[in-house]
């Protein structure tokens, strides 16, 4: 994603930044209070990024791997399921599965979904789009303003870390590994510079009257009947996904 | 009108570390005067001027803006009357589009939407970016940036201009678009600047440093002399 897309969004969702953060919001309520070993009605779903992602002019397959980094993560809080909940869930031509394994998949399939979910979300409208959007839907400004400014420095941090790379680049550095010592200048370095960074950037923000709120002009876009409708459709779906008699996706459950 | 003056007395500065920018900085620039800051890298240039809004404030020795002292407590009404270009358009640049980044001052000023549009469009046409205006500042180019920058404080209507390098990375007619603004700017205005022809062409005065402290205050003419005879 580009530091660009990071920032403003790409602006391609059809819905306002304030619809697809409530129809995200109600996604993840939703799919996530599924029960534990509904694994098929959890698999429905999956069905929302797929989806969704061309509709914000996403390409799944990219938002699919991006959401592969928090894997580590739900892998060793979900690895002991199996190993604690060992009564049977159901069989698989002979096989049989314990519940821990479904609870494993099920803890896997949860977060991935989520994290495909919100990626879609902040592609589309944009950190401060986002920001801009939970301070709408009621979130104080001192929370949404906290954001933005974490965010702004993380942003800082990546622009001085490109420079860096690209200065070192520039000096005939070929590339390979770095060297420990060298790492650690490097990490030093980036560290000084982004404070230094932080700081003028901040004092530009304290110039032109910043008190602590980042004030707003507009929405990106205002909410419509469009909207309206969208919202209640999308929603529908995942009352359906989530509650209604749904066919198995996979013969599983 | 009298009110839009600066005045340094006796300003020593040091940066967290220990290094002695500033050692006793005295000078005053009355309303309606242009004056030129100049000096080799490292001077103190920006130094003085982060202390005209109060965001540097001096370690000892004073600063008064339009009668008001500049201290941590008055630093947010000096900086309604102060508006700084800064040397980095980066550092100030940091909303994502342009349009809301030159609404940024207006609207922290507590205007009315109406009147922040109004003042939006006027600044942006008048540093000939129009057509930026929906666009992320990171896109843009350095000439851009800088034009935009120079937009974010004309927005905000200041009595005083306090400007880093304004016509740093500037292509010709860029230049001249900034010299024009500045030159039509009828309120107090100090322009540090390494473009001795800008400082020749709007400043009638020009204040020498090296070193932390004022060597020379006096004609363009005859500061750009001096300056360029000592290098
Ligand atoms: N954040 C800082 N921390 C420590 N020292 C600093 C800092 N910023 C500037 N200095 C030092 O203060 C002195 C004056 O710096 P200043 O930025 O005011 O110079 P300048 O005249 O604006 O130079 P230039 O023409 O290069 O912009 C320099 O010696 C500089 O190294
Ligand atoms: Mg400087």
């Amino acid at each position: 994603m580009s530091l660009r897309a990071m920032h403003s969004g790409t602006g391609h969702s059809p819905i306002s930044a304030l619809a697809l953060l409530i129809v995200t919001l109600l996604y993840l309520g939703l799919m996530l209070s599924v029960a534990p070993e509904a694994l098929a009605r959890l698999l429905w779903f999956a069905l929302y990024p797929i989806v969704m992602a061309p509709v914000a002019g996403e390409d799944y397959g990219h938002i699919f791997c991006r959401s592969l980094v928090v894997l580590p993560f739900v892998l060793l809080i979900g690895i002991f399921n199996p190993i604690y909940q060992t009564e049977p869930a159901f069989t698989v031509s002979g096989v049989i599965v314990s519940r821990g394994w479904v609870t494993f998949v099920s803890i896997v399939v949860r977060t991935l979904l989520s994290v495909q979910a919100l990626l879609i979300l902040v592609d589309s409208v944009g950190f401060v789009g986002l920001c801009q959007s939970l301070h709408r839907i009621g979130v104080p400004s001192v929370l949404t303003t906290q954001l933005m400014m974490v965010y702004r420095y993380m942003t800082v941090l990546l622009q001085e870390s490109l420079d860096m790379t690209r200065a070192r680049q520039a000096r005939g550095y070929r590339g390979g590994s770095m060297s420990l010592s060298m790492w650690g200048s490097y990490c030093g370095q980036l560290f000084l510079r982004t404070v230094a960074r932080s700081e003028r950037v901040h004092r530009a923000m304290l110039a032109r009257g910043f008190d602590g709120v980042i004030p707003v002009l507009k929405e990106n876009k205002t909410w419509s009947g469009r909207d309206t409708a969208a919202v209640i459709v999308i929603a529908s779906i995942f009352i359906l996904f989530r509650w209604g008699p749904l066919p198995a996706l996979f013969a599983l459950g | 009108m009298s009110h839009h003056f600066i005045e340094f007395d006796n300003v020593y500065f040091s940066y967290p570390g220990g290094h002695e920018a500033l050692r006793g900085v005295s000078f005053r620039i009355t309303h309606g005067e242009k004056v030129a800051l100049l000096g080799l890298n490292g001077s103190g240039k920006s130094t003085i001027l982060l202390h005209t809004n109060g965001l540097l404030l001096p370690t000892r020795g004073t600063v008064n803006v339009g009668g008001i002292p500049v201290t941590r407590r008055t630093a947010p009404e000096v900086r309604r009357s102060v508006g700084m270009v800064f040397q980095n358009p980066d550092d100030q640049l940091f909303m994502p589009t342009v349009e809301e980044d030159v609404a940024f001052g207006p609207l922290n000023m507590g205007l009315e939407i109406e009147e922040v549009r109004r003042r939006v469009a006027d600044a942006l046409q008048r540093v000939g970016a129009e057509d930026l205006k929906q666009r992320a500042p990171f896109q843009l180019s350095g000439g851009q940036k800088k034009a935009v920058a120079l937009a974010t404080v004309l927005s905000m209507e200041p009595d005083i201009m306090v400007m880093d390098e304004p016509t740093a990375e500037l292509d010709l007619r860029a230049r001249r678009r900034v010299a024009d603004i500045i030159s039509r700017f009828n309120h107090s205005c100090l322009i540090a600047t390494h473009d001795m022809d800008l400082a020749r062409e709007l400043c009638p005065r020009a204040i020498l440093v090296a070193d932390g402290y004022v060597t020379a205050d006096g004609p363009t003419p005859e500061i750009i002399k001096l300056f360029t005879s000592v290098i």
